[in-house]
């Protein structure tokens, strides 16, 4: 038994502590290892006898595709991370203000008239996934995607989950919406309470895909970390995620649940919700798939610093308007 | 690296700039030139009526009315899904989902002089401001 040191690069967040350890303690011969994110060192202990170099590849090849890798020597740290944020920086803002200027434009704001049929309502979630009602869902979906991406770029089971859950949600909703009718009445305040949670979410995992903890800069108890990393990993809770995006204030959301209540039935409200959802769902898809496949190729250090500026912005927006909904600020925007 | 740097924060703070421009609230009306109420205003049987239609966003976005005269707010909605049906009119006790088409009608009591009426969507990006003078 000996005592090994490595340098280990690539660690962004106190969550990679949890996992590296993981990893290198599920390793045959390999014992108490222990990551220190400050000095970017790991020490384990070890009954294998290759070489520390030949240690270090093999083990590196362990845990390469979460994005970290082991090293002897301390690499010297490439100066690319810090001129990455300044390419991202305005590509992040491009795509915020083609967003608004959408928004700014009147393309979105065609009626659709007559009653509300499955049909229709799924148009209607189509220009919903585009509106304004994206920087809630959107954003919320673009910070965990890309978050789950960064942390284990293969992993897309979150995602089906995510958008299986919404699917189911609306659809269950929807017909007992339809059913009984206000029996879940939608409540401003409570959507209102869960949109502001959602922009402080989108705001922390935004400034956590920027690299703003990754510097130590301000760091967050690991167990908000824990806490996020559970929310992304564990079965159940991007399901729950994607449930709750039924609560989630959006104009439109709100307009399908007055017209699945007043619809009459079960079916009928089941299919107008379950419509909208379906509706929502390309653009959404696209979000988080597209997070998946940008991770993958080589431009992945650009698209989580991109993906974390638009995801800050629009948690900034949200929270500022979800303040103003609330009657506590002054209404800043008029989008 | 450097002079990239420094393009990447001009860039930045003119995307910054110009959408501050284009998306913040303006100050919408100088106090001197409100002296004559809104054309979406008329006095019907000693009743001030103002209406607003909702439809992407709120118009007209700031009405004038006379104060001292009982008044309705009419929020007339045609085909609108987006968050402009969601209104909340604070100083009205109002907060319901419009209907997608129709017309809403909110008293707002006896305004007195000088008083701004509020109404927001839901997620607050839209707003509107009764003012009476």
């Amino acid at each position: 038994m000996k005592t090994i040191t490595f340098h280990v690069t690539g660690t962004h967040c106190n969550s990679c502590k949890i996992l590296i350890e993981d990893i290198l303690n599920e390793q045959i011969g390999i014992e108490r290892a222990n990551v220190n994110l400050k000095q970017e060192m790991v020490s384990f202990e070890t009954t294998l006898d290759d070489s520390q170099h030949k240690l270090a590849e093999i083990l590196t090849e362990k845990v390469l595709r979460n994005g970290y890798s082991f090293s002897v020597g301390k690499k010297t740290k490439e100066k690319k991370d810090s001129e990455v944020i300044w390419q991202a920086l305005p590509i992040g803002l491009i795509f915020l203000a083609m967003f608004f200027i959408l928004q700014k434009s009147d393309i979105l704001n065609f009626g659709i008239g007559g009653t509300v049929t499955p049909i229709t309502s799924f148009v209607i979630g189509l220009i919903a996934s585009v509106s304004s009602c994206l920087a809630v869902v959107g954003g919320l979906v673009l910070s965990l995607s890309a978050t789950v991406s960064q942390d284990d770029i293969s992993d897309t089971k979150p995602m089906f989950l995510f958008h299986g859950g919404r699917l189911i949600a609306f659809a269950l909703f929807g017909g007992v919406l339809g059913a009984i009718g206000g029996a879940i009445g939608v409540s401003f305040t409570f959507g209102a309470i869960l949109g502001l949670i959602a922009s402080l979410v989108m705001i922390v995992l935004g400034l956590n895909l920027v690299g703003v903890f990754e510097r130590n800069a301000i760091t967050l108890p690991s167990g908000v970390f824990n806490f996020f990393r559970k929310l992304e990993h564990k079965t159940i809770a991007p399901f729950i995620v994607g449930v709750g995006t039924f609560f989630l204030p959006c104009g439109f959301t709100q307009s399908m649940q007055i017209a699945a209540l007043s619809s009459g039935s079960f079916v009928s409200g089941m299919f107008i919700m379950f419509t909208f959802a379906l509706g929502t769902l390309p653009m959404l898809a696209l979000l988080s798939f597209g997070s998946a496949s940008f991770a993958h190729s080589k431009y992945a250090p650009l698209f989580f610093k991109s993906a974390g500026v638009v995801v800050i912005g629009l948690g900034v927006f949200v929270l500022l308007a979800g303040l103003a909904g609330l009657g506590i600020i002054s209404p800043l925007f008029n989008v | 690296m450097q002079k990239n740097t420094i393009i990447s924060i001009i860039i930045s703070t003119t995307i910054i700039g110009g959408a501050l421009y284009f998306v913040s609230e303006k100050p919408i009306v100088s106090d001197g030139d409100d002296v004559t109420q809104s054309q979406n205003v008329e006095v019907r049987d000693g009743v001030q009526y103002v209406t607003v239609t909702a439809q992407g966003g709120y118009s007209p976005r700031l009405s004038v009315i006379q104060s001292n005269l009982p008044t309705k707010l009419i929020v007339k909605t045609n085909k609108t899904y987006d968050c402009s049906a969601s209104l909340v009119v604070r100083s009205a006790r109002f907060k319901k989902i419009l209907q997608p088409t129709g017309e809403e009608v909110i008293d707002l009591d006896t305004p007195k002089s000088g008083e701004i009426i509020q109404g927001v969507c839901g997620m607050g990006m839209y707003s509107f401001q009764i003012k009476a003078s």
